[in-house]
């Protein structure tokens, strides 16, 4: 405050001397500066215009789908019932359908058949901020299986629920667009029970790392100069930071690497905007990339990453998966530094790295 | 927009016959990817455009 105000004088004064006026700040943003990097509205229009194409939106589910799998059968571990859960950013609901598909436990014999988790939710509230994609599926027969209640608001940084309402807060493949993801964090914390897990399923870092140097190279060697196309994405090492600064406690994160096969960049770009993730950065380039940088980048992918012979290029989508849980009344707690009294070398046996 | 071509379906489809000049481009821009400039492999676009736009 006080350098602002010293500022303020110097500033008025000068202002006094050039124009006899005196000016003074018209307003002064309170506590920390808002971080902007998507553009909301363009995401939320991007994602409407996809979903209301049902039957593209519906081909290209394959990731989204796959991710929830994935997501819901870390939710296995946890042997509890949960009577409220909210899936936060639930694009057209693919986490519920992951609940309510049957035998999704791998660790029971096979043949046995294991109940959907769908049985130990008692209500799931889906929130988006597109209605259009949201709706998407609500006539198939997966909501007859599980107590499901949609919610579209406005804006998924704002959550308007009560503090100490939710058992689990699911979130899958919806927070890359999240300008402030520490704020949201927080407010996560702050609607779970206590003792409750959250657990969420994210793009990280290198997704897409094959695109973003193609279309680099393209626009440089075309244009002389590079604007960005893809999302700026969280680190793996930055996600337990974030988590433990919103308050959350035993942290689990780990990351998984999913490469799918396209025909070629045309159809990668195509499906990415038939899934609604087409970019939305705000101080992107307006209109569709030109012709020319799409044809180099199309040439320049091929050359560096198709294998020899693979009939398409691969692209790679990197999943950061994290598990935080909310302080609560017995979870076990981690203990003083120090305080170990068995040697790990003891139990696990072995000995020291030296040469034999 | 029902049973209407998209733009960059054809284009998908009309750079499928250009592989060889797509490689030759592609291999001049890898062939110094440190320090490209504008135009560096201009030569090699045009091929690849002129191909592809017959």
């Amino acid at each position: 405050m006080i350098s602002i105000h010293t500022f303020r004088a110097t500033f008025s004064r000068r202002c006094v001397a050039a124009t006899s006026g005196v000016r003074t700040y018209a307003s002064q943003t309170p506590g920390n500066p808002m971080i902007e990097i998507f553009n909301r509205k363009a995401k939320h229009l991007q994602k409407d215009r996809a979903a209301r194409n049902v039957e593209e939106s519906r081909k290209t589910d394959y990731l989204k789908d796959e991710v929830a799998l994935r997501l819901c059968e870390r939710l296995l571990d946890i042997k509890r019932d949960f009577s409220s859960v909210l899936d936060l950013g639930a694009n057209s609901c693919n986490i519920a359908r992951a609940l309510t598909t049957p035998n999704l436990d791998i660790a029971v014999p096979e043949g046995t058949p294991s109940p959907p988790l769908a049985e130990r939710i008692a209500k799931l509230t889906c929130v988006e901020t597109s209605h259009a994609l949201l709706h998407r599926d609500e006539e198939l027969p997966f909501n007859k299986e599980i107590n499901i209640h949609r919610d579209v608001i406005p804006d998924l940084e704002t959550l308007s629920y009560q503090p100490n309402s939710f058992d689990a807060v699911l979130s899958s493949l919806s927070m890359h667009w999240i300008n402030d993801l520490p704020a949201l964090l927080e407010q996560v914390n702050t609607i779970l029970k206590p003792d409750s897990p959250f657990i969420a399923a994210m793009f990280g870092g290198d997704t897409l790392f094959e695109l973003r140097g193609s279309l680099q190279l393209a626009d440089l060697e075309r244009r002389g100069g590079v604007s960005p196309h893809i999302s700026p994405l969280v680190d793996v090492r930055d996600v337990g930071n974030l988590l433990n600064r919103a308050g959350f406690k035993m942290l689990t994160v780990d990351v998984e690497d999913i490469v799918v096969e396209f025909p070629d960049s045309f159809a990668l770009m195509k499906d990415l905007q038939a899934m609604g993730e087409s970019n939305a950065i705000l101080h992107r380039e307006a209109g569709p990339l030109p012709r020319d940088v799409l044809l180099a980048n199309e040439a320049i992918y091929r050359e560096m990453y198709m294998e020899n012979d693979a009939p398409g290029i691969p692209a790679t989508f990197r999943m950061i998966y994290m598990i935080g849980w909310k302080e609560g009344g017995n979870q076990p707690q981690p203990l003083q530094r120090g305080s170990g009294e068995l040697n790990l070398k003891d139990i696990l046996g072995g000995g020291d790295f030296q040469k034999s | 927009m029902p049973n209407r071509t998209r733009p960059i379906e054809k284009v998908a489809k009309a750079t499928a016959k250009c592989s060889t000049e797509a490689a030759a481009y592609g291999k001049c821009v890898l062939a110094d990817y440190d320090s490209v400039h504008k135009d560096m492999c201009v030569k090699e676009f045009m091929r690849l455009k002129d191909c592809f736009v017959e």
